[in-house]
């Protein structure tokens, strides 16, 4: 990022198979412009995202993290969404408590119908994200 | 509940204590007895005990050094096909670790006859090993100074509570019966005949009450001494860890047969760590240890019963005890979740409702 440059965040996404990650194909497919900032993973569930996976991807630099499951009810597995609601829940306090700012950690349900939500959400997270400036973990050698 | 009381005499509380903990092996009430011994002078361990005279000579329930968990000396006693029924004397700490291990299924609570006992605070072992068992001029440590659970939780598991909190030597040990205790067990402390401790257990209490009050501020004052304040600090704090995971090994409620710390998702390629530390300018070695230490914040937190076994196992003398207080305090507080409270309290991360936490 050179002087005058504007700061392009990286997100790196968990996405759930079922709703968000169909919901991102959707957005695609529609032709919905959504800012490039988002590296989407492709997940079988909200629910099976250890927060070790978001820790990682902040530590080694990434600006934010997107979790994307389905609504409430609508999980495929019942209720994985709910207990990664839960996780995320913990991980926010646990952020917080050290003062890691938890605000690059976004939990958003998003169905497969909703290509439009998800390119707001990438939007959303995108400006807020450069709000918030580069994650200083991404140049720290100790973490 | 039924509260008794065990007379003291010239030998002390500890063989009070020992005889009384010898006879319930002695009557066959139980197979097995986990209780601290002295193994050679000031080096304590845990022992699984038959021997109802060894209790007698060698027991030190009141030993005032914890070397591991009790809850993991007996997990590892009643987990696989367990059986029979095994006592073990458990401190505060330990009681309510053990209780989250049985949730986590990793002990089975009908096998276990639990003896609650008033924790007057531990020293590091190696300190009071190297002073001979003297405790005089040890400082406790820092998990035990700040402690607000010096007295056993009565209703958490269906066992015996002995305390001693605000009761000199003259006025006996105070026994508290749980209703549900197992029916042999209790057989046994009714042929004893013990007096009435009504009068004892209020006093006890009172001193219970009064003692966590004061601790109280010195709980909050130590957790609130160098707020951390982003992630550069927070990675100073944990600077020194070797990774050796040593925490993990003495945590009590850390249960996983397998790490993932341990699997080869961290055995990285060359190039890999080359690409990491080109990003950085440089990688500390070994990598990922504060991803270690978050990452076990976010897996057990929940279950922290505070007993400091994570710090008192430190090589690097890293402040874990205080930085899992502090993490643990928030995530607790977000299910109102004391752990070791009751087995039949859920493990936040094994249940959800379905309107909660928003908004996200």
């Amino acid at each position: 990022m050179g002087s005058g440059e504007e700061f392009e965040p990286k997100i790196v996404a968990f996405l759930c198979n079922w709703c968000t990650y169909t919901g991102a194909d959707l957005a695609g497919v529609s032709r919905i412009q959504y800012p490039p900032n988002v590296r989407p993973i492709r997940v079988m569930c909200s629910g099976s995202v250890d927060p070790m996976y978001i820790l990682k991807a902040l530590l080694d630099g990434a600006d934010g993290v997107l979790v994307g499951g389905c609504h409430p009810g609508d999980c495929h597995y019942v209720s994985g969404n709910y207990k990664a609601r839960r996780r995320l829940a913990v991980l926010s306090a646990i952020l917080d408590e050290f003062g890691i700012d938890s605000r690059r950690v976004w939990f958003s349900f998003i169905s497969a119908s909703e290509g439009a939500l998800f390119a707001k959400t990438v939007g959303d997270m995108t400006a807020a994200l450069k709000a918030l400036g580069p994650n200083p973990a991404r140049a720290l050698w100790i973490a | 509940m039924k509260d008794l009381l065990i007379a003291v005499g010239q030998e002390g509380k500890e063989k009070a204590l020992s005889r009384f903990l010898a006879r319930l092996l002695e009557t066959g009430a139980v197979d097995g007895l986990v209780v601290a011994a002295e193994a050679a002078p000031g080096v304590i361990t845990h022992v699984l005990a038959k021997d109802p005279r060894l209790v007698e000579r060698a027991a030190r329930p009141l030993a005032p050094v914890m070397p591991s968990s009790a809850a993991q000396v007996v997990s590892e006693v009643v987990r696989r096909r367990p059986s029979g029924k095994v006592a073990a004397v458990l401190r505060p700490c330990e009681g309510r670790a053990l209780v989250e291990l049985m949730k986590l299924k990793q002990a089975a609570p009908e096998n276990v006859v639990a003896i609650g006992i008033d924790c007057a605070g531990t020293y590091d072992p190696v300190a009071y090993r190297d002073a001979g068992g003297n405790a005089d001029g040890l400082e406790p440590r820092e998990a035990c100074r700040v402690c607000l659970n010096p007295a056993p939780l009565e209703d958490a598991l269906p066992g015996i509570t002995l305390g001693f909190i605000g009761l000199d030597d003259s006025e006996g040990i105070f026994v508290s019966v749980h209703d549900r205790l197992d029916p042999a067990v209790a057989a046994v402390v009714d042929e004893l005949g013990l007096a009435s401790g009504e009068g004892a257990g209020r006093k006890r209490s009172k001193a219970v009450q009064a003692l966590v009050q004061e601790r109280q501020g010195a709980y909050d004052a130590f957790l609130s001494i160098a707020g951390i304040s982003g992630i550069e600090a927070f990675a100073r704090e944990l600077a020194a860890c070797t990774g050796c995971h040593n925490c993990r090994v003495a945590c009590p409620v850390c249960y996983c047969k397998e790490c993932v710390f341990d699997t080869d998702t961290f055995e990285y390629e060359t190039g890999q760590f080359l690409r990491k530390a080109g990003r950085k300018g440089a990688l500390k070695m070994p990598s990922e240890t504060v991803l270690y230490h978050l990452t076990r914040m976010n897996h057990m937190s929940l279950s922290c019963v505070g007993c400091g076994q994570c710090e008192q196992a430190c090589p690097a003398d890293l402040p874990l005890f205080r930085l899992f207080a502090m993490a643990s305090r928030r995530t607790q507080e977000i299910f109102g979740y004391v752990p070791g409270r009751s087995l039949a309290e859920e493990l936040p991360f094994t249940t959800f409702r379905e309107q909660e936490l928003e908004p996200r």
